[in-house]
């Protein structure tokens, strides 16, 4: 059992998932309620990471993150090193890839709200943080709870990004989906055996436990 | 209603059906399935359209590592042939008592080379090259199961590099990805397949010298026939054989892969 891996594996899926909601829900906010012409275009291109192959948009993501960008020789003047192989790197590249699975959620719960209450809240004075933060998220409080499950176990159980741009070094970017597949590759299936069941039994463990205190929040919300 | 649209279900499926019946009842040519390592996918294409080019014979081939391979005809993948990077993986499938030989027949010898991007730093590309103090990244091929992986940390180790440069290591799955490491820029050197090196592509963008042929085991492929129900055991050994003669020998030491003898 690689613990160090596993380690990573929860470090990744917690940083990627708290950056996620950050980022996706003003994006989620501005497609649920913008009623912009370009609303259809940034849609669907928060989509597209659904639509890549994993290897293959890890594979852009090594060419993107690279010397032979603008973008990835700048990080390299800055930081002395690539993108690609670190920790950071990785975190990038897991945003990416589950975009979508924290946009979505987000994007249906959001326009599930009754647009009134958020004009009154409006006339109230509220600002547009506050409206935020007091009502819009305590009445979606279910599609954000999605969002961060599906973002978290997604990164968890990712393996194609990571394949490409990890590079497989110990404690930095060998998570324990490439772990599992290292030891598939050198036949030691016992120990893979053991390392997928304490993979799936954290992961519904935690799951579980999410989702009873999905419904216990629900009522309350309902109730309060 | 109901009537209509089962009408153009059936209508569908008919459509989409009909080609793939047509396909099966026509003269069809007669099918060989390779299962091969992943660097001889810059070679076989070629040697292929000279074994297909009489059209009696249709081949598909499935580029993976060769653990991967192994294991899929370890548990019913229906290849024909399996050409792997070295000689373990062809046993691991003997001891399973799923090829026809008793022993794998060395059909081609890996070289090890070591490759920069003609925009990197190392112009004057040799070993030494290693033991820059300032090199930020090696990529190399898995040690545990990739064939040239382990070639690659044995010539470091003999070479005595490979404390040195042990931190630097990026670890790719197979020698194909290692390519992807170096020739994306990200990694500043890679101990690659001269198949890889010597692809149109690699060719252009970058540059390499081979590592000193006594420094690692040699990188003996190996391959067998798969032995299953309903193999195409007759067009595997032909094609075994046409792999062997002397002119495709030639032509894959032309693409990095020396003669077996």
């Amino acid at each position: 059992m690689d613990l160090q891996a596993l380690a990573l594996t929860l470090r990744l899926a917690v940083v990627t998932t708290a950056l996620l909601l950050v980022i996706a829900v003003p994006v989620a906010y501005w497609i649920a309620f913008s009623g912009s012409r370009l609303r259809a275009l940034v849609e669907a291109v928060s989509t597209l990471p659904l639509l890549l192959p994993p290897t293959v948009l890890g594979f852009y993501l090594l060419v993107l993150l690279g010397p032979r960008t603008p973008f990835g020789r700048a990080w390299i003047q800055l930081t002395g090193h690539p993108l690609a192989f670190s920790f950071t790197g990785l975190v990038v590249g897991s945003v990416i890839y589950s975009f979508p699975f924290a946009v979505q959620p987000l994007v249906a719960g959001f326009s599930g709200v009754d647009t009134a209450l958020l004009e009154q809240a409006r006339l109230l004075g509220a600002s547009r943080l506050r409206l935020l933060r007091a009502v819009l998220l305590p009445l979606t409080a279910r599609s954000v709870l999605t969002a961060a499950v599906l973002c978290f176990t997604h990164t968890v159980g990712e393996f194609g990004v990571v394949l490409m741009i990890g590079g497989d070094i110990p404690g930095a970017t060998r998570t324990l989906s490439i772990s599992i597949y290292d030891q598939v590759q050198d036949f030691a299936y016992t120990q893979a055996n053991r390392t997928a069941l304490v993979l799936v039994v954290i992961s519904v463990a935690a799951l579980v436990l999410l989702y009873s205190r999905r419904r216990h929040g629900l009522s309350e919300a309902r109730h309060g | 209603m109901f009537e209509n649209r089962r009408g153009f279900l059936l209508a569908a499926i008919a459509v989409i059906t009909l080609p793939l019946a047509a396909q099966t009842t026509s003269a069809a040519p007669r099918a060989l399935r390779i299962a091969a390592a992943a660097d001889l996918q810059p070679v076989l294409p070629d040697v292929l359209a000279r074994f297909t080019a009489d059209g009696n014979i249709h081949v598909d081939v499935t580029y993976q590592s060769s653990a991967t391979l192994a294991t899929q005809i370890m548990n019913g993948a229906p290849f024909d042939l399996f050409l792997a990077a070295d000689l373990s993986f062809p046993q691991r499938v003997i001891a399973a008592t799923l090829a026809e030989e008793a022993q794998p027949i060395t059909y081609a010898r890996g070289t090890l080379v070591l490759w920069t991007r003609n925009d990197s730093r190392f112009k004057n590309l040799s070993m030494d090259s290693l033991r820059d103090p300032d090199l930020k990244s090696l990529a190399v091929a898995n040690a545990e199961h990739a064939p040239y992986g382990r070639a690659a940390q044995a010539a470091l180790k003999h070479l005595g590099l490979y404390q040195q440069v042990e931190s630097k290591l990026v670890i790719a799955e197979n020698i194909a990805q290692t390519a992807q490491y170096v020739e994306s820029g990200n990694a500043e050197l890679g101990l690659i397949s001269l198949t890889s090196a010597l692809t149109p592509r690699l060719k252009v963008s970058g540059h390499c010298v081979v590592v000193p042929q006594d420094a690692y085991p040699p990188i003996l492929q190996g391959a067998v026939i798969v032995k299953r129900a309903g193999a195409n055991s007759a067009d595997a050994h032909r094609f075994l054989d046409f792999l062997m003669s002397a002119p495709i020998q030639s032509q894959l030491a032309d693409r990095g892969l020396a003669p077996a003898k």
